[in-house]
This record gives structure tokens, sequence and C-alpha cells, in this order.
């Protein structure tokens, strides 16, 4: 009974964050990509990494023809890849929306949110310069290459959610000026 | 909170994020080639060395032509009177190399090699991992037998995570065992003694000699060796034709 109790608040207060999330995040994308100029942000970074992406996974081709074909051993790494583009897009949409709609003082949060973006969607695309990795650092790129290839999805996967983490720390900035004090 | 303010590390980020996707894009010659004529100007003057490695690589000797190659020893499918060769520097812990043999090979099989067109000539190149040199010198003992394109399907089919012990010592043993007809006691000797191992380290100094350092890599050249076109990477099908049928004089 008493276990019950202490339970209830928990779950109340994650309903209510859960909710809050599914108001507040319409609001700032409807907020941010109402404008012409960061929706063509969100999607010249998108198209960059789309193409980027596509090169290093080997599906995108530019010599002798240009070719993009999509094997089924790359759907999973496809579809990774992509949503690492959208998420870099909108971020990026939103960073600068941040940056030039706000005058506060950066903290911390924004800082690693912006450079965990980078880093993770560089970190998303390395398994797939292995060669240049090997070249680089010989016998020691060959054990980073075995890490780099074999746990591909994985380390997408934790690119992602490093990108929704910054994403919903860009999306607290946004909605803060909005929240009046108690 | 810190004292810095947004602007000054939002154009820093900006000016960073900017020059990385420039750098990536020059280097990744999205802006490069438009019908054989490349337009920037650092990827003109790589481009032209690496057509220059090509021609220097290919006029000593003709190590290029399918006859010397053939009596080398290198494994190759089709007839030997082809008048274009098909030659492919591939690792067997390269997964790029497995989509390449499970997606475009067959069509090239199908509509070059077997109509006696083509011949596909492979050379090793293992890169990928530390046991991809094993997994080289066990293929190429098989050719001894005449059982290296068994074998070489055999790995891609099999192919493993790399240097998962999918291809160290006994477990290439246990896949030759594998492939019906071929002779244990000969191989194990050829194996065991490393005989192709000045063989593989050949094929690795031909392949940077060419330019090459990824895998797969393919060099299509008419049958005396002359005329090289390169094609880098698992490129499907069409890729393939639009070269072979240029070689072929009938594009």
């Amino acid at each position: 009974m008493r276990r019950e109790e202490k339970m209830k608040p928990i779950n109340d207060n994650t309903l209510t964050a859960l909710t809050s999330l599914k108001a507040t995040i319409p609001f700032v994308l409807r907020i941010v990509f109402s404008s012409p100029l960061y929706i063509a942000i969100a999607a010249a970074v998108f198209t960059t990494f789309w193409f980027i992406f596509n090169v290093f996974d080997s599906l995108l081709f530019f010599s002798p023809i240009v070719t993009f074909y999509l094997p089924d051993d790359a759907i999973t790494g496809f579809i990774l890849t992509n949503t690492t583009s959208v998420l870099m897009g909108i971020l990026v949409g939103m960073n600068v929306y941040v940056i030039r709609n706000s005058k506060f003082r950066l903290d911390k949060s924004m800082v690693s949110g912006s450079i965990l973006a980078i880093a993770s969607s560089a970190c998303a695309s390395c398994s797939s310069i292995g060669f240049l990795i090997i070249s680089i650092f010989g016998g020691f790129g060959i054990i980073t290459i075995d890490l780099l290839t074999n746990y591909q999805t994985p380390l997408r996967v934790i690119s992602i959610v490093i990108l929704l983490w910054a994403l919903y720390h860009v999306h607290k900035k946004i909605i803060k000026p909005c929240s009046m004090p108690a | 909170m810190m004292n810095i303010r947004v602007p000054i590390i939002a154009t820093i980020s900006a000016a960073i994020f900017l020059a990385t996707a420039l750098a990536l894009l020059i280097s990744l010659s999205v802006l490069q080639q438009y019908d054989g004529i490349f337009y920037v100007y650092g990827q003109t003057q790589r481009i032209a060395g690496a057509q220059q490695q090509i021609t220097n690589a290919t006029s000593s000797s003709n190590k290029l032509s399918l006859s010397s190659l053939t009596s080398q020893g290198s494994p190759y499918q089709g007839s030997k009177s082809a008048s274009v060769t098909v030659i492919d520097f591939s690792d067997f812990q390269c997964h790029l190399c497995a989509r390449y043999v499970k997606i475009t090979e067959p069509r090239i099989n199908e509509t070059y090699i077997h109509t006696g067109k083509v011949a596909l000539v492979f050379k090793h190149l293992p890169n990928r991992g530390f046991d991809s040199t094993p997994a080289a010198l066990a293929a190429q003992c098989t050719q001894d037998q005449g059982k290296f394109w068994p074998f070489h399907n055999l790995l891609y089919q099999k192919q493993g995570q790399i240097d998962s012990g999918w291809v160290n010592k006994d477990n290439l043993k246990k896949l030759v065992s594998q492939i019906s007809g071929l002779d244990m006691h000969k191989f194990d000797s050829c194996f065991d003694s490393q005989k192709y191992k000045s063989f593989i380290e050949n094929d690795i100094a031909l392949a940077h000699s060419l330019g090459f350092t990824e895998t797969p890599s393919f060099i299509i050249v008419k049958s005396d060796g002359s005329n090289p076109q390169k094609i880098e990477g698992p490129q499907p099908f069409p890729a393939f034709k639009a070269v072979i049928d240029k070689e072929l004089g009938v594009a």
C-alpha cells in the first residue's frame, strides 16, 4: 500500500513530462519552421549530410556514372543515416533560431549539445572511412576499424540518441523565454 | 552559466561546421566529374596523378594483360580470348566486397563472362583485418587444385564480422574441407608453409601501384592490358556496364 503511494507521484510526473513534451515539441517546431529561412537551413544541412553518409556507405557514386542503389544489407544503415540527417537538419535550424532570437548567456548543456551533435554525426560516418584510419594509424587503425565496422549499427543508434538529447535541450532553450516565473 | 555570449560560440560553431562540410564535399568529389573532365582544381591534380599511376603500372611489361595475369596464377573466370578483362581487388573480410559478389558479380557473369566477352580476374588486397591475409593465402591454395571460385563464393556466403575468428586458421581449414573434391593433405601443406605469401604481397604491391587502398576496387582493361579504367567501391551493375561496353566498343 505504502509502495503504491510512493510510486504514484513518480508516474504522474513522468506522464506530465511526456504530455508536456508532446505539446511543446510540435509547438517549438511550428515556431522555428514557420520561417522559410530555417526550413532552407534545415534542408541544406539534411542534403549535405545525406550526400556525405550515402557516399561513405557506398550507396551513392559519382564516377564513372552517377548511380544510387539500396541493397538489402544496407537498408538498416540507410534508415539510421537518414534519421541522423533529418535530426541534424532540425537541430542546426533550431540552433540558428536560438542564436538569432535570444540574448541569454550560453550554458554548458547548449555547448555540449551542439558539440555532441556534430561529433555524433561524424561518428556515424567514421565506420565507413576505415581505409583512411588504417592508412593513418597502421596496425592500431586495423583494431579501430574492426570496432567501427563491427559495431556500426549500435554506434549509429547512439549518435541518434545523442542528437535527440541535444534536440531536447535546444527545444528547452526555445520554450524557456515563454515560461512565466511562478 | 558560462560567460561566453551565444553569438561568438555560434559563429565559431557555424564556421567549423561549414568548413568541415565543405572540405568533405570537395574531398568526396561531389563537384568532380562531368563527362570525364574534373572541375575542382585539387581533384584534377589527384585524378590526373592516379591516371598517370595506372599508365606507369600498365606500361611496364603489360602487367595487366590477361595472359600475364593468368600465367602468374591469378584466379580467373571466363574465356582466355575475351577482349576485356575485369580485375577485382578484394578482401574476404570486407563486407562491401560481399555486397559486390552477391549483387553485381552475378549480373556481370550472366551478361559478359558467360557470353565470352569478358574475363574476370581476382587479385588479393587483404587490408581489413588481421585474419584477411590467412584467408587470402587459403584461397590461393585452393586455386592450386582448381577450387578457388567455389571457396571464394563460400567465404563471402559465410562472411562474419572482421577478425571475429570466422577465418582464423582452424576455421579456414574447416571451411576448405566443405569444398568437394579438394585434397586436404595438399591444401594443408600449401597453407601451413605459406606458399603464396610472396604472391599475395605482389598483389598488394600491384594494388598500391595502381593507387588502390580500398576494397573492392576494380580495373577494367582490354585483354592486352591497355586502356585501363578504374571503378572504386561495390558499384551497381550499370556502372560496370557503362565502362565494359565502352571497352568493348559497343557504347
